[in-house]
């Protein structure tokens, strides 16, 4: 109820989507980019949003989108915000909110890393996070195999052999398909 | 900071001269009962379905064949081996084994220099093999469904008084539910007669994808209808599920695929013949065989015609299956589309009366002979003879056309098997239309453990009304001095084959009970009616023990020849499906064979 | 009494990404690696120190040593197969991953569970939780050669490591709470073995407070050092006993019940002064509650009932398209799983939010600056840091 409250009253100052409730105290919400930062320093500054709780992205290839999900929580009632904002998937962009929470700085690092999605003006965006040399497709990217990269990179120890049971028992049982 | 906070840390010198509490030898420290080690498998118990090598996310299962283990119905033969440079002890795979014979011990201390080591068989060998302690699931398995989705049925008192249909089908959400069961291992496959694709049209119903469902059951089946109701469904009793549970209801969700599928949309599906290739076959006889090679010859584009002599087509499948079981228009819509097709069907047509056998052979490239068993078999006890002895399969047949048939207050039905059934159960219908109540005695040879009949027909002969004493002897049917059949005299049954396997039934003669009834009926099995044959094409086939000897291939000895189905194999629908495969598919050689040569 | 006031104008000013101008040719600065091999590092990880004397000037951390991909490996994996996977995020309190994991599952797959499993999974967050204090303690001391701490903590932590061993048939990936429930029940005579370990705990606490809390040299090392001002604490991310050391009682368990928290008596333990003494006494104090509501837990779980629910078949699991977020109180603050679910087989993408993300990060960057080589040990393992959440 108070979620859907809240969701009413920021609707009035910024063009926000359905809400999406999951239970009482989660819920989900849709903004466009350009009004993420709004809602972000209202809900902080305004409405008791002070925790971040995390940031990360969902590679929606299928649609060409990259979703981010800044996940806001206000601990006094607790509620949790999932907000989300859809990228292009082919300019990977967003805007860095380091300057509302510095800590977001590691979270952009990472998805600039793993997702290819930048975060211009975020403190050492192009750093090497996690990985070190990597020339590859950014590897959280749902086009990046990591089944095949991983049987590119490490040998299988030979002398493993496996069978289907139904067509080993056809071979052995009705070997002519009858 | 005062003194005290410099003093206070040295009083744990007091534990200066307390036992050391580590373990000097950790080697061969026992683990706690649950401990999840090395892995244990009964090897008599394990059924190699592969579920274990399924659920196992880094891939550390193979299914391998093991030297002393036979694949064989509901046993692929394969046990698990495992590569424990991979295995992570989650144990997922005892959790999801679908007999309970894949366990762990809690031994976990083992020093190897040779890394092939740990790639083992395990129940073969190792030391821990037998232990008692290590990890077992607790209860039955809880990874996939151990109970069969109920299926509704008319009851006992509202189905007595008519031939509707019994079973209601499954629902969407309950087909759904039942196909979540499978486990995709694929061992009721090779149980099957025609080697349907079980997992796959079971897959098929989870997708809700019926279209794909009905395309997976053409394959190896035109009677997908027929047999989705009355297949004797021997898949079930190799289903890996029913080790510790129900096995999944593989004939029931056949039937729900083409009851989801609308009839215009089921021919939309199957699609046009082949380009006509210019052969003609001809078939005699329209049951399951016949119409099964009919389908796939006319589907290959060659001209088929089917002869039968009775005024419909479907052989035993209309005329011996009860319509409560089978209704009429569930067959009629799979020989709709075998007929669309192209198939032609000459009813009425009785080869030796109407068209001669010579004239088959002339007019056409090939002949296949798949004329059934329609004759009832007597059990030539005295009293057999006369007014008032029926054959179950005659009357079966009266029943159908729709003829009017003696119904008698109370009677009594010889024989166990599935014809037995449904005589007993089609009389007790009739029985309740006319009289207002049942009487029906059923005697068999059989103690009702063996019966040949299916068990659901058994527990619903039973709810009929249907009074069943097994083990008894038929010694002779009692007439009055009319000549009136007034009952029938068994013997108790002590055993009914001899030390060789013979069969020659031993009574106890001392247990001698006369059943009550005005008519008794004879359903103890039927024979082919070869006498379409005549004399000189008799004379020239090669025979075997009564019935037409015929190859692995089903040719006969005459090369225009086949013959399939029941008259030659039997026993059952689906197997007549899976022998008019196989005689289409020689016929098709043959014509093939024949192409070249010319 | 030693306060060291250092005197920042000597060094270069940061630029706007917070690094220094710092030229090594002077000679003046020296880089010193502080992992990832270092008694003093929780953990695989490493700090890249610049230090000028043994002041340290800035410090950044490095992680990467073990990162498996963990997050892309589960979107490749069915529903069940993420299941043995997800403990191995963390080792010293796996048990975090397995809850708020089969926690998502049955939140997008509308399962409800047992309430036998509620309470056990309860006990096993709260066993995880003691075992996780009895490496912080042990290696709060270590890093301040204390190293008697570490050997009894281990000790202890090993008792209860047969009782984790004993209920779920493992000693540190338990793998024990699947979607749906838990694997089993308490085993015969469970909770008189179980109060013999927390029994023989106290007593080896006891002596912690002796040797460590009441001495003079861990007090003067540690009270006034590393302080994180509560204003830091939500820019931050600040969770936990982190935050609870600098008087905000931020508490899931508290502030959010989850399982059957809101059926036990307990009270978080809070202290004022935000410094590593603070942070090591709040844990102290968290231990001990622990301790009673492990006792509490069994004294008031049901005997008996159902392990687990009804779930569908596990080999064609297919959840409907969601998401959601489950969280929970981790023996460093906020530990949740961010779980998309797009209607198919496996897992769109799952996102692991564990609490050293923030604390090992950016705050320890912050906190470094004006410290003492010695007492960067001190200061990391004061914020309880995990490297395998950052990298999963």
């Amino acid at each position: 109820m108070e979620m859907r409250h809240l969701h009413a009253l920021l609707k009035q100052r910024h063009s926000l989507g359905q809400l999406e409730p999951k239970g009482g105290k989660l819920a989900f919400v849709t903004v466009p980019r350009e009004n993420l930062r709004g809602l972000l320093t209202e809900l902080r500054d305004v409405h008791g949003f002070t925790h971040l709780v995390l940031l990360t992205a969902v590679d929606w290839m299928e649609d060409g989108l990259f979703q981010l999900t800044y996940m806001l929580n206000n601990r006094g009632r607790d509620m949790t915000l999932g907000i989300r904002v859809m990228l292009d998937r082919q300019e990977a962009q967003g805007d860095s909110i380091h300057d509302l929470w510095p800590t977001a700085a590691t979270y952009q690092r990472e998805l600039k890393e793993m997702f290819g999605i930048d975060f211009p003006g975020s403190p050492r965006i192009d750093e090497e996070f996690i990985l070190e040399g990597w020339t590859d497709l950014p590897p959280y990217r749902r086009d990046f195999d990591s089944l095949a990269y991983s049987q590119q990179t490490y040998a299988e120890r030979p002398g493993r052999v496996t069978h289907d049971p139904r067509e080993y028992m056809k071979s052995k049982l009705y070997p002519d398909g009858v | 900071m005062g003194l005290r906070e410099v003093l206070t840390p040295f009083t744990v010198w007091k534990h200066v001269f307390d036992e050391p509490v580590t373990i000097k030898n950790p080697i061969g420290r026992p683990a706690a009962d649950r401990y999840r080690g090395f892995h244990q498998n009964d090897m008599a118990s394990c059924i190699g379905c592969g579920t274990c090598e399924a659920i196992c996310q880094n891939a550390a299962i193979d299914m391998v064949p093991v030297d002393g283990i036979e694949t064989r119905t509901g046993d692929s033969g394969l046990r698990p081996q495992i590569d424990y440079g991979r295995c992570c002890w989650c144990a997922l795979c005892v959790d999801v084994c679908m007999t309970g014979s894949l366990t762990m011990s809690n031994e976990y201390t083992w020093v190897d220099t040779d890394p092939d080591a740990f790639r083992f068989v395990p129940g073969l060998e190792e030391p821990w093999k037998d232990d008692e302690e290590g990890y077992e699931r607790e209860g039955k398995r809880v990874l996939s469904g151990i109970e069969r989705i109920h299926m509704e049925e008319m009851p006992p008192e509202t189905r007595i008084s008519n031939f509707e249909e019994i079973v209601d089908g499954y629902s969407r959400a309950e087909a759904i539910l039942e196909a979540d069961r499978c486990v995709e291992c694929g061992l009721c496959v090779a149980t099957c007669p025609a080697h349907m694709s079980i997992p796959d049209y079971i897959a098929a119903v989870r997708d809700q994808d019926y279209d794909r469902g009905l395309e997976i059951l053409y394959e190896t089946n035109p009677f997908s209808e027929v047999c989705g109701r009355v297949c004797t469904h021997k898949c079930e009793t190799s289903c890996a599920a029913l080790h510790e549970g129900d096995p999944i209801a593989i004939r029931w969700l056949k039937r729900h695929i083409v009851d989801e599928v609308p009839f215009d949309r089921r021919l939309e599906l199957i699609g046009k013949p082949a380009a006509p290739t210019g052969r003609k076959v001809a078939i005699i006889g329209a049951g399951p065989a016949g119409l099964t090679a009919a389908f796939d010859l006319a589907r290959a584009g060659h001209g088929v015609v089917v002869f039968e002599a009775l005024s419909h087509a479907g052989g035993m499948m209309r005329y011996g299956i009860p319509e409560y079981r089978l209704p009429y228009e569930a067959l009629d819509r799979d020989i709709g589309v075998i007929e669309a097709m192209g198939v032609e069907i000459r009813t009425n047509c009785r080869v030796g009366r109407d068209v001669t056998m010579d004239a088959l052979r002339r007019d056409y490239d090939s002949v296949i002979l798949a004329i059934g068993l329609n004759m009832g078999r007597s059990t030539r006890v005295p009293g057999t003879e006369g007014p008032g002895v029926e054959k179950a399969v005659d009357l079966l047949r009266r029943i159908t056309d729709g003829e009017e048939v003696p119904v008698p207050e109370r009677l009594v039905v010889i024989g166990g098997g599935n014809v037995a059934m449904d005589i007993a159960r089609s009389m007790a219908r009739l029985q309740m239309q006319k009289y207002g109540r049942v009487g029906v005695t059923l005697t068999a040879l059989e103690d009702i453990d063996h019966f040949l009949a299916d068990r659901e027909e058994i527990v619903e002969s039973r709810e009929e009304g249907v009074q069943i004493f097994d083990a008894r002897g038929p010694q002779e049917v009692v007439r009055d001095e009319s000549g009136a059949v007034t009952g029938l005299r068994t013997w108790r049954v002590k055993s009914i084959f001899d030390a060789d396997g013979r069969f020659a039934p031993a009574y106890d003669e001392g247990d001698e009970q006369i059943h009550e009834g005005t008519m008794v009926i004879e359903a103890i099995g039927q024979m082919a009616d070869t006498s379409l044959l005549e004399e000189a094409l008799t004379e020239a086939l090669e025979w075997n023990r009564g019935r037409i000897r015929i190859d692995g291939a089903f040719r006969t000895s005459e090369p225009w020849l086949f013959a399939a189905g029941d008259a030659v194999k039997g026993p059952d629908v689906i197997n007549a499906v899976a022998d008019g495969h196989r005689v289409a598919r020689t016929v098709m050689d043959e014509l093939a064979a024949r192409e070249v040569m010319q | 009494m030693f306060n060291f006031k250092p005197d920042r104008t000597q060094y270069p000013a940061a630029d706007a990404d917070g690094k220094l101008e710092i030229d090594l040719e002077t000679g003046k600065y020296l880089k010193l690696w502080q992992g990832p091999n270092h008694p003093g590092i929780t953990g695989n990880m490493s700090v890249e120190l610049t230090v000028c004397g043994d002041e340290v000037v800035e410090g950044k951390t490095h992680v990467g040593y073990l990162h498996r991909g963990f997050e892309k490996l589960m979107e490749r994996r069915t529903f069940i197969q993420v299941f043995p996977i997800v403990c191995r995020v963390c080792v010293p309190e796996p048990d975090f991953n397995e809850y708020c994991y089969a926690a998502a599952v049955e939140d997008l797959a509308g399962i409800e569970v047992p309430e036998y499993a509620t309470w056990m999974r309860t006990l096993i967050l709260e066993m995880g939780r003691f075992n996780s204090y009895m490496m912080f303690l042990g290696g709060i001391g270590g890093a301040l050669g204390l190293g008697i701490t570490g050997q009894w903590m281990t000790y202890v932590r090993d008792l209860m490591l047969d009782r984790f061993e004993e209920l779920t048939g493992a000693r540190i990936y338990h793998m024990f709470i699947l979607p749906g429930g838990v694997r089993g029940h308490l085993p015969e005579g469970f909770e008189a073995r179980m109060e013999e370990v927390l029994s023989t705990a106290e007593r080896y606490l006891d002596d912690i407070d002796k040797v460590m809390f009441s001495n003079s040299v861990f007090k003067t090392r540690t009270k006034g050092v590393g302080v994180i001002d509560p204003k830091l604490f939500e820019p931050y991310g600040v969770t936990g006993p982190n935050a609870r050391a600098g008087g905000v009682a931020k508490d899931l368990r508290k502030d959010s019940p989850y399982l059957v928290y809101d059926q036990l008596d307990f009270e978080v333990a809070t202290a004022t002064d935000s410094d590593i003494f603070a942070r090591a006494t709040v844990r102290r104090g968290d231990v001990q509650t622990s301790i009673d509501l492990i006792r509490q837990i069994l004294r008031k779980m049901p005997k008996d009932g159902p392990a687990m629910a009804r779930i569908p078949n596990v080999l064609h699991w297919k959840i409907p398209r969601g998401e959601t977020y489950i969280k929970g109180e981790c023996s460093r603050g906020e530990y949740g799983y961010y779980l998309v679910t797009d209607g198919t087989g496996y897992p769109r993408r799952i996102n692991v939010r564990g609490p050293s993300y923030t604390h090992a990060m950016a705050l320890l960057e912050h906190l470094i600056p004006g410290t003492n080589i010695s007492d960067v040990a001190a200061l990391m393992v004061s914020l309880h840091t995990y490297p395998p959440e950052i990298e999963r």
